[in-house]
């Protein structure tokens, strides 16, 4: 089986990061393909890392921690008003509701209406009245759908 | 007269004042922490995604998404593998947006063209190094500076990484050997 690694791995990665190799290990690097390769890696990633940091220009501490105050209060102020348009909605369906019930309690000719639909119903076909009136059951059942999801979006963008 | 306060007015109010209180830590420590391993990230970033520019709009993004961490950090070692671990994503979602926009070159050069003060020393050492580095994916070059410049354990690069600890030794034996033969000059 293939060796992925040495032990004298460590000593040679302090080695390599120091830039001091005792002559032991140095030849031990010479004929371990493993420590060669750590030692070169090492040594290049360092001194690369030097050089990385040097050129860092990173933004004051005190500049990011304001910047992330700003962005959390703008965040907060979407979040907290998206549940808010969502009562809106809520609360207007109520009142849809609640309308429609006191209406439908008090209206005389609502209620005949109701009572005359009820009798019909009894030799109702489903089928002879879809072909009658398709079309408008269509068109109610689409503004039903549509309506509710038209006014939560015109709320939410307000 | 009453003000023309309603309960969503206040309700708003409060939610925005308590922004920073979703932190995860306070000011002081905040910037004490930023201080600490600001520079480290960016190099990281840097290195990682092989573009300067990207690398400060990251670094900043690196950041805000800690504070915003609802985990709790036992240590310092914790707190910054959660930090790289972080940055490890948003160099991950650039890359991806950048292989959607256009066909990814590792712009490496970039960081080649900094001048590096004193501490340059070989500048063909130096463009050796990136060229090197960009001819690896960038799983090897996070994995490799993560182990040689950060000086992280296999453990704390399984977790900045999203790596199974267990096999993070043989893919880091394979990373090195292709950068080693890389900047052997062998292919």
């Amino acid at each position: 089986m293939k060796r992925i690694e040495c032990e004298f791995e460590p000593e040679v990665l302090a080695a390599a990061l120091q830039a001091r190799m005792p002559e032991p290990l140095r030849t031990h690097v010479a004929g371990c393909a493993i420590c060669s390769d750590v030692a070169a890696v090492a040594a290049a990633i360092d001194d690369a890392r030097e050089r990385t940091r040097g050129d860092a220009v990173v933004p004051d501490s005190g500049r990011v921690w304001w910047l992330a105050q700003v962005r959390a209060r703008r965040e907060a102020t979407k979040t907290a008003g998206r549940p808010i348009t969502a009562i809106q909605v809520i609360a207007l369906a109520c009142a849809i509701g609640l309308l429609g019930a006191c209406f439908g309690a008090t209206s005389t000719w609502f209620q005949a209406w109701l009572a005359r639909v009820e009798a019909s119903l009894a030799g109702f076909s489903a089928g002879a009245f879809l072909a009658e009136h398709g079309l408008i059951v269509l068109a109610t059942a689409l503004v039903l759908l549509l309506v509710p999801g038209a006014v939560y979006l015109a709320l939410g963008r307000e | 007269m009453l003000p023309d306060v309603t309960f969503t007015d206040v309700s708003r109010a409060e939610a925005v004042d308590d922004a920073h209180a979703g932190f995860v830590m306070d000011e002081d420590t905040f910037r004490a922490f930023y201080d600490r391993t600001a520079r480290g990230v960016w190099g990281y970033l840097a290195r990682v995604t092989g573009d300067r520019q990207l690398a400060d709009d990251l670094l900043q993004e690196t950041f805000y998404r800690f504070l915003r961490t609802t985990a709790t950090h036992e240590s310092e070692a914790h707190r910054r593998n959660s930090l790289y671990r972080i940055a490890t994503n948003l160099a991950r979602d650039a890359r991806r947006r950048s292989l959607i926009r256009a066909p990814f070159s590792l712009p490496c050069s970039d960081i080649e063209s900094v001048p590096s003060g004193d501490l340059g020393g070989a500048p063909e050492r130096n463009a050796d190094f990136t060229r090197a580095m960009s001819r690896l994916r960038p799983r090897e070059r996070a994995m490799l500076w993560l182990a040689y410049a950060e000086g992280a354990s296999h453990r704390e690069i399984a977790e900045a990484l999203g790596l199974r600890e267990g096999s993070l030794k043989a893919m880091l034996f394979r990373a090195r050997r292709r950068m080693a033969a890389l900047l052997g000059g062998k292919k």
